[in-house]
């Protein structure tokens, strides 16, 4: 690892002034898990790293008054909301997702805005976020913008966020009537980064799903959401006809590559497999929220 | 703003003080300027946890933090679990269970358990499987770990009842 | 001496010496040494898995503050002439000689006091290369025009490779070959003829010490202090490189972080060596977890195995192909291509048997030996053919097995007769902790289970040799010199416990003395489970030695027989104060006869491993995902002298054989490594340990020429664990796998297959 300069400002304003608007070898630092990484196998060799831990409008995580979403501030640890009782029952599928999450000491440095910014595909919670209906506040020396996490991602470890801009928190509804499941399928090993991930949300009505929200990762160049698997399940009753029909929708519309953890095709049959039982599974209220 | 800097912390119970430069990670200044031989470097990717070591209680990947960081924490290594020859209950059951073959990544394991025990005193096996999960043992000790982190869970709940 | 009378220890699960440091974390490895003035070396290594060098550009390297030096193959052979090392070919230069044949090969090295600076500078390194055609495939390689070698040089440094050639022209490093009875003519009569490869994948060792070497050369003599498995082949082999006596050249190890076969014979020691030399200062290398993977890998194998059976199903005639894939450099493959040929036709009884075993180049990282000298690849080939081989004469599968086995006594494929090697106990001790009579569920809905079984066996590296000094203090306490190195499997513990068997000590008192060529005697190296055998041997026997020196000082000083004068107050009469010692010496060769032109022998090995394994499988047939519910290992280990630390052997060894059979697999794209990190290559975590998982040795077995009955056992659960599982695959779906590693996506492609409808492989 190259030497570098560390700063860490205590106000976002200094951040920006720090961090500049040019691309280039100055990067915002979160709890640095990704970074680190990146920097030890000299993949990344930053002059500047500018820590956001002493920034205290980006922590804190709380339940609006109203109870219909929850603000989690961008440098909240994993761990924090892993242990959080509000989360686990307001959120029970971000407490679910964390439990094969990397491992414990990752998931107590690792933050959630960290963790949006980097755009790796194979992460575990932006499907999450995404599939949740979350909102991404962006702030910068211009202002600040709210973005919908699953607008966040542009491709293969590419966001929109530019250069100075920071990830401040995201907010994330309360759905009532809805439950979500986050299927992380591994093929190489039982821990191991996902060959695909999916998260599953289901406002059911009896046996027909009223409403759906479908959102596939790792497979994928950027966490997607199936918005035809979506439209084909919308009011329908659960069936494993149904089911079929969603998954050739998913299939028809995202572009799966193959990689080592497995064949395009056999990606494909996992998509197939997995997205039928996860919404079985969540219609079975197994998972709630 | 700058590449180095002198930073003061606890170590072991004992105030510490260090000039490290930026880029330094926890492991290599415990190793280097402490001497300390407990957190070693394997995977150097934050998996396999020989690096383990406590920052304010919570573990971290020695390998994957920057010392810069630790200016006014507290930090703790399996070095300082011992105290006057007694062993930590964990370090106790590590050997009562046989937890360990080459012993290279013992020292992490030790610090794991201690943690899930903090937060789950009496796990069952799924708990303490994925809790384990980032430490890993070529020699594959892991059905004598299972076994010393019951044994650990109990001498604690000894320990605390007495 | 110590009046305490210990138990036997037969029943002794003696707690590790060194137990306290290990769980206290100040136990020393070399990972952690540090010498005064030392330089940390780093490497700068091809891109290219063959090619030739046109140019390497130091520059800004060396420009670098901090920088001491960049060192080339130009720089090392002023010091070192003809810099090429390796215990079966002198074949391996100590940086790339003009040319690179693998892709992570070193090229140069980067000297300078702070590690970090070092890993920069060898990031500004550039080289140019010619690319060459380059050959990966071990079949491909038999037969290539390609060669990876110009030239093919013999070390004739170990006894059973003295008649190493090489095959001039070729790939082939070795052609083992067995010829027993007439296989043609039985294949020609026989009943029914099956033939099946099989193939094994390249892995990795993975010790979490990875490989570190310290050189410290002053004044025409070098002391290395380093992470071997096998200090005295180092010291020789160095020696031989400087063209010093042995006693210039000193080896120090301490506890070793792993090894598992990987960290045998030079590794980073000529190296640091030679960095050392050029530099005049003590030069460090320690690899990363990520640059193990370009040291030393276990070899793939294509095995292709023939049967000959009569009309009752016994095996009349079995022919072995085996090609073993040794990567650029030889290291010790040619030992694995003998060792793991000799034993390739498995545990049964067949009078004709064909054995052709090869060793080829490649252009892949190195293979050398990995817990098992290749018997495990071999029994995933011939286990799985055993099944097949039943289910075709619709025969019970033990039943096949029993009626074809090796029994005590009978001359296996080389001439060697079997003794005390307890096959038949070690599946039945199987098949009991399997249920294996009673109803089993093959699942519902879709999961579909099955189980299967296999047995296997191995032959030891021979003919070798230990010895042994303990060395009695004038008050009694007592210490011994070894050269077998403690790197987890409890040697340290094992060997006081013999000792103090013979000395009537407490095992817990003894000092061993860990290996320091100054200072501990020779051993052949702590390899292929000899050294309880043999290094267990040398102790037994230099303990007897110092016993009977006590004695013979007993009587010198005209003590009546059975005085039991405790030995402080016997030296202070011999001596007239506290003072001298008594040494006791022990060396122990294992009888041998060398193999004839047809490889046979009645002495081809001083013992034999034996493994059987039992596996259940759950199988997700619309994924392809598989568990391993249940696992059982067995294992003949003679008498297991501390039962505890057999069991550690025999489950970490069935595990990291579990991670070769189901997750591990070295993935290459073009000749490049694609997955050389933990994040990619998957070695097995807590996750992947059966809920069920039973490791258990043999009971009452016995080994007549072993230190009190004791045999070796670190690898006997690796040998027939893969085919217990793929014959528990077979057994579940009715497909067969012949690939390691199984994963999901090989069953779910072998189903589709099976089905008709073959899944389209990416472009």
């Amino acid at each position: 690892m190259a030497a570098l300069e560390i700063a860490e400002p205590e106000k976002l304003d200094d951040a920006y002034t720090m961090l500049g608007t040019e691309e280039g070898s100055i990067r915002p630092m979160g709890g640095g898990t990704a970074l680190m990484l990146m920097m030890k196998a000299q993949l990344f060799k930053p002059s500047k790293l500018v820590s956001l831990r002493k920034i205290e409008a980006l922590t804190g995580f709380s339940l609006s008054v109203d109870a219909s979403h929850i603000r989690i501030g961008a440098m909240t640890t994993f761990s924090e909301l892993e242990q959080s009782p509000m989360i686990a029952q307001h959120l029970p599928v971000v407490t679910q997702t964390m439990k094969t999450l990397a491992n414990v000491r990752v998931r107590n440095v690792a933050t959630v805005g960290g963790n949006l910014a980097h755009g790796d595909p194979h992460l575990d919670l932006p499907p999450v976020w995404s599939a949740l209906g979350a909102s991404v506040r962006i702030v910068g020396v211009d202002g600040e913008r709210v973005v919908p996490a699953e607008e966040l991602f542009l491709g293969y470890y590419e966001t929109v966020l530019a250069q100075g801009e920071l990830i401040a928190d995201i907010s994330v509804p309360v759905r009532p009537g809805w439950r979500f499941f986050y299927a992380k399928v591994t093929t190489r090993a039982e821990h191991d980064w996902p060959a695909l991930g999916l998260c599953v949300g289901v406002r059911a009505e009896g046996e027909v799903i009223a409403d759906v929200s479908l959102v596939l990762s790792a497979a994928v160049d950027k966490p997607t959401r199936l918005k035809s698997a979506e439209a084909a399940l919308r009011g329908v009753a659960l069936s494993d006809a149904a089911l079929a029909m969603a998954a050739d929708a998913a299939l028809a519309e995202v572009h799966i590559e193959g990689d080592g953890r497995g064949s395009a095709a056999y990606k494909q049959q996992l998509l197939r497999v997995h997205l039928g039982r996860a919404i079985k599974h969540v219609m079975q209220g197994s998972a709630s929220a | 703003m700058s590449t180095s800097r002198t930073i003061q912390f606890t170590l072991n119970g004992r105030p510490a003080t260090a000039d490290i430069a930026a880029n330094e990670t926890i492991v290599d200044m415990l190793t280097n300027r402490f001497e300390l031989r407990g957190a070693r470097e394997s995977c150097g990717q934050g998996l396999c946890g020989c690096c383990t070591v406590t920052v304010d209680g919570m573990a971290v990947s020695g390998c994957l933090s920057l010392a810069w960081f630790l200016d006014g924490k507290s930090v703790e290594t399996v070095e300082a679990l011992s105290k006057g020859g007694v062993l930590d209950p964990v370090q106790e059951a590590f050997i009562e269970a046989g937890a360990f073959q080459c012993g290279f990544c013992t020292p992490g394991f030790i610090m794991m358990v201690r943690q899930l025990l903090d937060a789950h005193p009496d796990p069952d096996e799924d708990e303490v499987r994925h809790y384990l999960t980032g430490n890993l043992c070529r020699c594959s000790a892991y059905p004598e770990i299972m076994d010393a982190v019951k044994l650990a869970a109990a001498k604690r709940k000894r320990a605390s009842a007495a | 001496m110590s009046a305490i009378t210990p138990p036997p220890f037969a029943s002794r699960s003696l707690p590790r010496l060194e137990a306290r440091e290990k769980v206290t974390g100040r136990i020393e490895y070399t990972h952690h040494l540090k010498l005064p003035g030392m330089l940390h070396g780093k490497i700068f290594r091809s891109t290219m898995p063959h090619a030739k060098i046109k140019s390497i550009d130091t520059t800004a390297a060396a420009a670098l503050p901090g920088v001491y030096q960049v060192v080339t193959i130009d720089d090392i052979r002023k010091v070192i002439p003809n810099p090429y090392y390796g215990p079966a070919f002198h074949d391996q230069p100590i940086l790339a000689d003009g040319k690179v044949r693998f892709a992570g090969e070193p090229v140069a090295v980067v000297l300078a006091f702070d590690k970090k600076i070092a890993e920069e500078a060898a990031g500004l390194i550039t080289a140019e290369y010619e690319e060459l055609p380059a050959v990966f495939d071990e079949i491909e390689a038999m037969t290539a025009k390609v060669l990876v070698h110009d030239e093919l040089k013999p070390a004739a440094t170990f006894a059973d490779l003295k008649y190493l050639k090489g095959k001039k022209g070729t790939n082939i490093a070795l052609d083992y070959q067995l010829r027993r009875g007439d296989t043609e003519a039985a294949f020609a009569r026989a009943e029914h003829v099956f033939e099946h490869t099989f193939r094994s994948q390249q892995v990795m060792h993975v010790p979490m010490e990875p490989f570190v070497s310290v050189a410290d050369w002053q004044d025409g003599h070098l002391t290395l202090h380093t992470a071997s498995q096998g200090p005295s082949f180092v010291r020789i082999e160095i020696a031989r490189l400087l063209g010093l006596p042995e006693n210039k050249v000193r080896v120090k190890v301490p506890y070793l972080g792993g090894g598992f076969g990987g960290k045998l014979y030079i590794k980073l020691e000529a190296l640091v060596t030679a960095l050392s030399m050029v530099a005049e200062r003590p030069v460090k290398i320690s690899l990363t977890m990520d640059e193990q993977f370009f040291m030393v890998t276990r070899h793939p194998c294509h095995f292709t195995i023939k049967s000959g059976l009569d009309a009752s199903g016994k095996i009349i005639a079995r022919h072995c192909e085996v090609i073993w894939n040794g990567g650029a450099y030889a290291d010790i493959g040619p030992r694995v291509t003998q060792k793991a040929g000799f034993t390739s036709a498995g545990p049964y009884d067949i009078d004709n048997v064909t054995i052709n075993s090869y060793a080829v180049y490649t252009n892949r990282p190195p293979c050398g030996a990995l817990r098992g000298f290749g018997a495990p690849q071999t029994a995933w080939a011939y286990e799985c053919h055993t099944d097949m081989i039943a289910d075709a004469l619709k025969m019970d599968r033990v039943e096949f097995r029993r009626k074809n086995m090796l029994r005590e006594g009978r001359p296996q494929a080389s001439g060697t007769p079997l003794r005390d090697a307890e096959i038949e106990r070690a599946m039945d001790h199987v098949l009991d902790r399997m249920n294996w009579s009673a109803p089993f569920d093959r699942g519902s809905g879709n999961i579909k289970r099955g189980r299967g079984i296999g047995i296997g066996f191995k032959g030891i590296t021979s003919p070798t040799t230990s010895v042994a000094i303990v060395n009695l203090n004038a008050d009694g306490s007592c210490a011994l010199y070894i050269g077998t190195v403690d790197m987890g499997q409890g040697s340290d513990t094992v060997m006081a416990q013999i000792a103090a068997q013979v000395l009537n000590l407490d095992p817990a008192s003894i000092k061993v003395i860990h290996p320091d060529t100054d200072v501990t005697p020779y051993d052949m190296g702590t390899l292929g489970s000899r050294s309880t055998f043999h290094m267990g041997n040398a102790v037994r026997i230099a303990a007897e030695d110092a016993k009977q020196k006590i004695e013979v000082l007993a009587r010198e000083l005209g003590l009546p027989q059975g005085a039991n004068l405790p030995l402080v107050d016997m030296m202070k009469q011999k001596y007239g104060m506290q003072a001298g010692n008594i040494i006791g010496t022990g060396t122990y060769l294992a009888d041998y006869e060398k193999p004839d032109a047809q490889g046979q022998t009645t002495k081809g090995t001083p013992f034999w491993g034996v493994g059987a394994a039992g596996a259940e499988v759950e199988i997700d047939i619309e994924t392809g995902a598989i568990k391993v519910t249940k696992l059982v290992n067995v294992a003949d280990v003679g008498v297991a002298l501390n039962p505890k630390a057999v069991q550690q052997q025999l489950s970490g060894a069935g595990i990291m054989q579990l991670g070769f059979t189901l997750t591990e697999n070295m993935v290459f794209r073009d000749g490049q490594l694609t997955n050389g990190s933990l994040a990619d290559y998957k070695i097995p975590t807590l996750l992947d340990m059966p809920k069920s998982f039973i490791n258990e040795h043999v009971p009452n077995a016995y080994d007549a020429h072993g230190p009190f009955g004791a045999k070796g056992g670190g690898e006997s659960t690796t040998i027939a664990l893969s085919p217990a599982i793929g014959n528990a695959v077979a057994d579940a779906l009715g497909i067969r796998i012949y690939d390691l590693p199984i994963t999901p996506e090989a069953i779910f492609r072998a189903m589709q297959e099976a089905k008709g409808a073959p899944l389209e492989e990416d472009a």
